[in-house]
């Protein structure tokens, strides 16, 4: 009995320690958020959303920023998505036994995990260098090649996490193998490829090493995609450092602006990663 | 040991398996097997697990294509066609030969879809004539007063005896000649079984039918021949009364009177 007594103390003190730690990591969460929201409502204007970066001192907002990012996010997405997700099926459904695929998932992984600044260095070299002067184009390459792996993964684990047999049936109706990637297996992961490409939009539109060695920044409203753009984790990271007390808050806002994004896009994901049809 | 049985159907047989070797990787599942199978009757496959019926199933519609490392050696003729050969497109292959597995896989779209699509992809036909395919496959399944009502919900909300049905029903949708059945009822309940069980006598008059199964009551019930399969080899092939009365074969015997297995 007095083993048992042992046991039912060991699991008590236990399980407060994993509230504990659960407290611990949630409560910075919670103060990061916290001091984001605080901070930066208090720049929340209709300024912010209609005017363009200032000079130091003088008023303005974060419309070209924004724009930027809105700019740069979906045309790498438009651009990394499709690749990420051809080469995902392709590993998924034409190369599952081959050896090219084993050697893009470890190539894969690689670029999973490089360091994003690593990638701007490398696109500074091969465009930025090349064509003389920063541009949104230099951007949107950064951006997406860091889009190819996320997708790829996510389109290669989804298409694997579907039941072999869903194949086969679809085989067996003498469905050729385009068919049933198109209207039985994207249909049937469907969800999951859309959490999958959330997930890709949520964590470059965050990015700021990539940006900050092709798009630079643009204090002007500028739509050129070979010019230098602006882009809030830019422009966040340029104001927040300055000595300037508007454009701090102007840094706040933008990141409580990109945070919410963020966070929308995470929620949306969860919510459409839980209402998976197919198992 | 080494008596190969023959095709003992006086009946012209749809498929004539000859001398069958069948590898996974090195191993061999399928030793020398010789049956056929005949025209618009229902076969039953039994044994114990791994002896290598549902390999002979996945030969006939030649779904072990889809993996590597897997082969098959000697002849399977359907109608006297070789469908081994190399050349055989596999897609029109299965179009003819359907195949209904243990778990029902409807695809992720409407019941009507479910069915249509099959169709679609190898006739073009008009709305209306669509429609009629459809209602005939879901009437043949015996699902059409279950889902009439609700042909554009999605096929995976019916429960799991309808959903098989619902498979059974895409497969007979495509006009097949031939349908495997593998397992179709080991997941499903008991009123779903007898259900599954009678569509599969309905269905044996217009098509030829291979069933595997692990319930020996449900071979007596639905087939018309029967073969006892073991360690990869074809035992004892007979009509099935025969064989469940008198087997030829004592490993057959000991099968069936649950000595192992």
């Amino acid at each position: 009995m007095s083993l048992y007594y042992k046991r039912r103390n060991v699991n008590a003190t236990a399980t407060m320690l994993c509230w504990g730690a659960a407290i611990f990591s949630l409560s910075w969460l919670v103060m990061i958020l916290g001091a984001l929201v605080f901070e930066g409502a208090k720049g929340l204007s209709l300024d912010v959303f209609t005017q363009n970066t200032p000079p130091p001192g003088s008023a303005g907002g974060l419309l070209n920023a924004m724009a930027g990012s809105l700019i740069m996010t979906v045309m790498g997405v438009v651009v990394g998505a499709p690749l990420g997700m051809l080469a995902g099926t392709y590993m998924a459904e034409y190369g599952r036994h081959s050896k090219l695929t084993v050697v893009i998932r470890f190539i894969n992984d690689i670029l999973l995990s490089a360091p994003s600044i690593v990638i701007g260095l490398f696109v500074y070299t091969v465009l930025v260098a090349r064509m003389g002067h920063f541009s949104a184009v230099a951007g949107v390459a950064a951006l997406s090649i860091l889009v190819i792996p996320i997708v790829l993964r996510t389109t290669e684990d989804m298409l694997l996490l579907l039941p072999g047999s869903l194949r086969e049936a679809a085989s067996a109706l003498g469905l050729p193998r385009s068919y049933l990637i198109q209207r039985v297996a994207y249909r049937a992961a469907k969800s999951g490829l859309v959490t999958g490409l959330l997930l890709a939009v949520a964590r470059v539109s965050g990015e700021t090493a990539p940006l900050l060695f092709t798009s630079l920044n643009n204090q002007f409203w500028s739509l050129d995609l070979n010019a230098p753009m602006a882009s809030l984790p830019v422009v966040i990271f340029q104001f927040a450092l300055s000595p300037y007390k508007d454009w701090q808050q102007l840094a706040w806002t933008g990141a409580l602006l990109v945070t919410a994004t963020v966070l929308v896009l995470s929620i949306i994901a969860r919510a459409l990663s839980r209402q998976r049809t197919y198992k | 040991m080494m008596a190969t049985p023959v095709p003992t159907a006086d009946l012209p047989n749809k498929i004539t398996v000859r001398n069958l070797d069948f590898f996974y990787g090195d191993h061999r599942a399928l030793k020398d097997v010789t049956i056929g199978l005949p025209t618009n009757r229902v076969t039953a496959f039994i044994g114990p697990s791994g002896c290598g019926k549902s390999t002979l199933l996945r030969v006939l519609n030649r779904m072990y294509d889809l993996y590597p490392k897997q082969r098959a050696e000697g002849e399977v003729l359907l109608d006297g066609e070789n469908i081994l050969d190399p050349r055989v497109d596999l897609n029109l292959l299965r179009a003819r030969v359907g195949m209904v597995f243990q778990k029902p896989t409807p695809f992720p779209m409407s019941i009507y879809d479910n069915i249509a699509f099959g169709i679609r992809l190898y006739e073009k036909l008009s709305k209306s004539a669509l429609n009629q395919r459809v209602e005939d496959a879901l009437r043949g399944a015996a699902l059409w007063d279950e889902v009439k009502d609700k042909l554009h919900m999605s096929g995976l909300g019916l429960s799991g005896g309808q959903q098989q049905r619902l498979c059974i029903a895409r497969s007979v949708a495509i006009q097949p000649e031939v349908i495997l059945f593998d397992e179709p009822c080991s997941a499903l309940d008991p009123i779903s079984t007898a259900k599954v069980e009678e569509l599969i006598d309905e269905l044996s008059e217009r098509y030829t039918i291979a069933i595997v199964t692990h319930n020996m009551q449900q071979a007596v019930r639905v087939s018309d021949y029967t073969a006892f399969m073991y360690l990869g080899e074809l035992v004892e092939f007979g009509e099935t009364d025969a064989v469940f009365a008198n087997p030829r074969e004592k490993r057959t015997q000991d099968y069936i009177t649950g000595r192992f297995g």
